[in-house]
């Protein structure tokens, strides 16, 4: 009884057992190198979330990986490597931050509503031209994302540089969006906003669809394999163009959420990549759009964490990245499941799927 | 002599082998038969390496070997041909041959002289290779299965493994194939084979060995053991019927066919054309299926039944040609052929499998959401009418032995009350029980007015169930008229046309 559960709950446990070994390695880095990571990882934690402020930036700094986390993990519950979160993101700000500034005589929430439509549109716009091209041109999505992420922050530099540059012309900036499209910090000085709210519907919603819609099970059918998929008159190709916008959307909503709430404006720099460390929080995930959220926390933490820990203890933030990149290679190193994926990934077959299972199949033949 | 001794494997709480001794002897070809879930694949699996015994020991001429090594077993030269045929699918043939064994010994590969070694070895077999260059992917299974042989064969082996290789060959590539085992016996090589068609194993075998629930019930030679004796064996306490061998059976009328008795046509099929790789792989293919009619396709795999199956799946768009179902497309159901890469999604839990029918989907989806419990309730009444062995509606696929696989594939595709069925090699690699009741079920659906397409490589299932025969060589389909069903007519066609394609 409850077999798919058991596994889920040891999946799970995989990804928390990953986050506990990254921690112990470091600790005996640190503990090599004459550093008390008793210390360290209480400075950490100090920094993320020792005190109002800090906890509410660490929730600020999770939202758009939250965001891009469901992206990535919409993507690839349908196989479909979508590696261009990163350009998603950045287009939905641009498409945002363009029409923010002539958002002034909008009725606040309709302006917000217009802001992250915008946000979507855009997403999609450049997630489903990657879809469109793996559907009908056979363009593999992993190369096509990420060209397409280069484009997208070339057309961003050109818009702050061009047409979207603030009048002045002295920074490569964008006008300022209306009050309007402004969405308000509640208790500043803190940064808390609406962002964090929005995302936590987004990623019910996301569980819903996936788990609880007609589409969504064909989308999942579809990642697992192709080809019976095919054989029971699932539409692959419109399934694939479908998931990939929706896959750009929520990241271009995350731009948009980050133009809204935070920069109020387009910089020639809107993503510290947080489409790319998104790949990582939908692992952690595994791919779940609930567990999306604490696995974006938990990431965002880190990050927030780090200069606190850097003036305290001298440590490099850039153990943080390292933390950050433990946690995937053992979590990949461990698991079945993302090596699975990432082998169907690589020959696009599902022969991997299958070959994996062989040892499960041999225990319920005996 | 290859020996194993008190071999014990567990998988979870399942004792999958429980202090297996077996073993066979250089110049003899030993045949291990079992019902599915026996321990055969088990056993075979530790002999090449693939998978490690909890306890006990396998040794070559006294030699112990190192077991979970499938390099190990290599290299002591065991090659096995396993059921599921493991080939790379974006490589071309002549790649995996010399990745497996013809190319092997030098440091660079020389694809033209695996490719021909490879058709030295073919052209002794009889055996037909796919086109010059052609990847593995398209092919049917018969043609991997006889890539594998091939490939194995190339490693001339001490021990040859062979699992459930027979089943996709043509009679006279059968011939072949059995020479060259007698060869290889005689050359004082060890040929150990896998299969549930009994008479075959008495037929072709020195001793078999008979497995059940992972314990080795007995080891007889062949010459003093009868078809019966082993089904009693295998089964135990159900008591089983005589198995005809093939001819005997071709030749007499089986009172359990239906008799023909047919409503209107339900599925039409007229000059269905498909071109591709260079040539028409479906050639003006026509016929029809009355509602009542179990319409059988012989044939050798891999000439055009697979693409025949796809374009009736609506998977491939025929070039030419026309595919009507009555009422509508919806009303046909296909069971592939593959069932593991075709049919089921294993790690998908089984109430989410039978999802997968468009019929099963849409009657438990409300404007576009699934209604989980009614569906997940709809899969355990499933599988206990089957009644399918599981933990459960949410466990996973993967956890199903292939029998209780494909009695899900079955259950699936009548459970959106179709009217047409298309099955192909329903039955392939299982045991006399499944096989028995998946061809019930396929008479019942067919005496309740439903219409069954049966396209299988098995003549004798062909002859038990159909009441209209058809021949499928190179893409064409021919009705053989009643004076056709006779096993000699019919294997000429399907061995010629082996020959000439």
């Amino acid at each position: 009884m409850g077999g798919a559960i058991k596994w889920r709950i040891a999946t799970m446990a995989t990804s928390l057992g990953a986050i506990a070994s990254a921690i112990a390695i470091i600790s005996i880095v640190l503990l090599a190198l004459g550093a008390s990571p008793l210390a360290v990882f209480s400075d950490l934690w100090q920094g993320a979330f020792g005190n109002w402020l800090a906890a509410t930036d660490t929730l600020v700094k999770s939202t758009p990986l939250v965001f891009t986390g469901l992206a990535i993990a919409i993507a690839f519950q349908g196989a479909l490597w979508n590696i261009g979160a990163d350009g998603q993101l950045i287009i939905g700000a641009l498409a945002a931050g363009a029409i923010g500034p002539a958002l002034g005589r909008w009725p606040h929430p309709i302006a917000i509503a217009l802001m992250m439509a915008a946000g979507a549109a855009g997403g999609a716009l450049w997630g489903g031209l990657a879809g469109w091209l793996r559907a009908r041109r056979e363009v593999n999505e992993v190369i096509s994302t990420i060209m397409l992420n280069f484009v997208a922050v070339q057309i961003l530099s050109w818009a702050v540089h061009g047409p979207l540059m603030e009048p002045s012309r002295s920074f490569p900036k964008s006008v300022t969006i209306a009050p309007t499209a402004q969405l308000a910090f509640y208790l500043e000085p803190s940064r808390l906003n609406v962002g964090m709210v929005l995302a936590l519907v987004f990623a019910v919603g996301c569980h819903l669809g996936l788990f609880h819609s007609a589409r969504g099970f064909e989308l999942r059918a579809i990642g697992r394999n192709r080809r019976a998929s095919a054989f029971f008159g699932i539409p692959i190709a419109r399934i694939t163009v479908a998931a990939m916008a929706l896959s750009g959307a929520l990241a271009g909503v995350g731009g948009a959420v980050q133009v809204s709430a935070i920069t109020h404006r387009l910089y020639e720099t809107m993503s510290p990549g947080w489409g790319y460390e998104a790949i990582a929080v939908a692992l952690v995930a595994r791919l779940n759009p609930l567990a999306i959220v604490p696995a974006a926390i938990l990431f965002g933490a880190l990050d927030n964490g780090s200069q606190a820990m850097q003036r305290a203890d001298a440590v490099s933030p850039v153990l943080v990245n390292v933390i950050q990149g433990l946690v995937i290679i053992i979590l990949v190193a461990f698991d079945a499941v993302a090596a699975r994926g990432m082998r169907g990934a690589l020959l696009g077959d599902a022969e991997g799927a299958v070959a994996a299972s062989d040892a499960a199949a041999e225990a319920g033949d005996a | 002599m290859l020996s194993a001794t008190a071999i014990t494997r567990r998988f979870g709480r399942t004792l999958a082998l429980d202090r297996v001794d077996f073993r066979a002897y250089p110049g003899e070809i030993h045949a291990l038969v079992g019902e599915n879930g026996a321990g055969k694949s088990t056993l075979i699996n530790i002999f090449a390496g693939r998978l490690k015994p909890g306890s006990g020991t396998v040794a070559l001429n006294g030699e112990a070997l190192v077991t979970g090594s499938a390099h190990a077993a290599l290299k002591a030269g065991i090659a096995a041909v396993y059921q599921s045929p493991m080939l790379f699918e974006r490589m071309s043939w002549e790649e995996n041959l010399a990745l497996g064994g013809f190319g092997t010994r030098t440091l660079l590969n020389d694809l033209a002289g695996a490719a021909g070694r490879a058709r030295t070895i073919a052209a002794g077999l009889g055996f037909k290779l796919p086109p010059d260059g052609a990847p593995v992917e398209r092919r049917s299974v018969g043609e991997r299965v006889r890539l594998e042989i091939l490939r194995a064969l190339s490693f001339e082996p001490r021990v040859l493994i062979l699992d459930e290789p027979t089943g996709v060959l043509a009679p006279a590539e059968l011939e072949a194939f059995v020479d060259t085992l007698r060869r290889l016996r005689a050359a004082g090589r060890i040929v150990v084979i896998v299969t549930h068609r009994l008479a075959e194993a008495i037929a072709v075998a020195d001793r078999v060995t008979v497995l059940r629930h992972g314990r080795v019930v007995a080891t007889r030679t062949a010459g003093e053991t009868s078809a019966a004796e082993l089904a009693r064996l295998m089964i135990g306490d159900v008591a089983a019927s005589p198995t005809k061998s093939t001819k005997a059976r071709l030749r007499t009328p089986d009172d359990s066919a239906p008799i023909a008795v047919h409503g209107a046509p339900a599925l039409v099929v007229e000059n269905l054309t498909l071109a591709g790789e260079g040539r028409r792989l479906l050639d003006g293919v026509s016929f029809s299926v009355a509602a009542g009619e179990i319409a059988g396709v012989a044939g050798v795999d891999g000439n055009g039944q697979r693409e025949l199956v796809e374009v009736m799946a609506g998977l491939r768009k025929p070039t030419a040609g026309r595919l009507r179902v009555v009422p509508d497309r919806q009303a046909l159901a296909v069971i592939a052929q593959n069932r593991d890469l075709d049919g089921l999604i294993l790690d998908m839990p089984l109430w989410e499998n039978l999802l997968l029918a468009r019929a099963v989907r849409e009657r438990f989806a409300r404007r576009g959401w699934l209604q989980r419990s009614s569906a997940m309730a709809f899969c355990a009444g499933v599988l206990d009418r089957y009644p399918i062995r599981s933990a459960g509606a949410a466990s996973l696929a993967a956890a199903l032995s292939g029998g209780n696989r494909q009695r899900l594939a079955v259950a699936r595709a009548l459970a959106g009350d179709p009217r047409v069925l298309v099955v192909h090699d329903v039955c392939r690699g299982l045991d006399l029980h499944a096989t028995a009741e998946v061809h019930r079920r396929l008479r019942e659906f067919a005496a309740a007015g439903g219409a069954v397409l049966l396209i299988s490589s098995d003549l004798d299932e062909l002859m038990a169930l159909s009441s209209s025969l058809h021949v499928m060589t190179r893409g064409r389909l021919v009705a053989a008229t009643a004076a056709d069903r006779d096993a000699e007519r019919i294997g000429l066609l399907m061995s010629g046309a082996a020959a000439e394609s």
